[in-house]
């Protein structure tokens, strides 16, 4: 089953695709746009400051679905030795820390005309916070720590200890009095967001998507030719 | 209709920069990345220039991403 994670089947795939985000991207950007900032309707009590939603959510979204992704990674790395989990870690981790910082500051900038404040440390908040701490452990641990194993070790468990602040993140505002507001979008049980601003959430959601496809890619592809050039040392 | 877009009712400084945040950011860390590849792709390849034609072949016939990489540099010059 691992086999179809080798570096080799994969590499040969990776340029068809980032081609193919390529030519969709720009058009699916655009979209994206039109219905977030011209087409969707202002908020009946937030107004148009809820367009920021559009950027918020997805990079919220995107920051906490790319740290479950690699704390996943990180426990089967741990059982199964898998040297390639490391490299897709690897990539993913620089993407997981940009749209965490995004969701911090765009959250920041939402804040200031619905709360009257930039900033409060309360629990959704300051979690958001702590994950992007441990992007960082986790990105030092990789560029600081030149012997490999040891570095795929304690990012390894920077990762999985991570995770415990995922369900902190999703419920904080469930558990604790917060100023965020609870969640709209439910995947299991009714969601309390009108079709006319699910619609362009989606749309940009997508956008995001996309975007880390490519950079995850790019990124993936780059380790390969890092590790293939390393081969050729043999030659020397 | 442009001037409610710019001004969102007052909230279009928070908006716009909301937004422009996101695509400054999301742009250099496209560059960045692009640029990084580029500069590992040339690199490989100029290594692999320097082995001799038997190692070069063997390399070539051993390695998938080494054909790709070569045959993407061969298109894009």
């Amino acid at each position: 089953m691992f086999k179809f994670f080798a570096q080799s089947n994969v590499y040969f795939f990776i340029e068809k695709i980032i081609k193919f985000i390529n030519s969709i991207f720009f058009l699916i950007l655009i979209i994206g746009l039109t219905f977030s900032l011209i087409l969707s309707p202002p908020d009946f009590l937030q107004g148009d400051s809820v367009r920021i939603m559009y950027v918020h959510v997805p990079s919220a979204w995107i920051g906490l679905a790319c740290f479950s992704f690699i704390a996943i990674l990180s426990i089967f790395n741990f059982i199964f030795k898998i040297k390639n989990f490391y490299f897709i870690n690897k990539s993913l981790a620089p993407i997981g820390l940009l749209f965490t910082c995004l969701a911090i500051v765009t959250g920041s900038l939402w804040g200031k005309p619905t709360w009257g404040t930039w900033w409060a440390w309360d629990a959704r908040l300051t979690s958001m916070v702590v994950l992007m701490f441990f992007y960082f452990f986790f990105l030092l641990t990789i560029k600081f720590i030149t012997n490999q194993q040891l570095a795929n070790k304690v990012s390894s468990i920077i990762a999985i200890v991570g995770s415990i602040n995922l369900p902190i993140i999703k419920y904080s505002v469930e558990w604790w009095s917060t100023l965020h507001q609870p969640a709209s979008i439910k995947i299991s049980g009714s969601s309390t967001i009108h079709s006319s601003m699910l619609l362009p959430l989606l749309a940009m959601l997508l956008v995001f998507l996309l975007y880390c496809a490519l950079i995850f890619l790019m990124k993936y592809k780059t380790e390969i030719i890092r590790i293939k050039k390393k081969t050729l040392k043999k030659y020397d | 209709m442009i001037e409610n877009l710019i001004h969102m009712n007052g909230y279009g400084l928070f908006v716009w920069l909301s937004f422009g945040l996101v695509l400054v950011s999301c742009s250099l860390v496209y560059l960045k990345a692009k640029k990084t590849l580029n500069k590992y792709e040339k690199e490989y390849l100029a290594e692999l220039k320097t082995l001799s034609e038997n190692e070069k072949n063997e390399v070539l016939t051993n390695s998938k991403v080494a054909q790709q990489v070569l045959a993407t540099n061969s298109k894009a010059n």
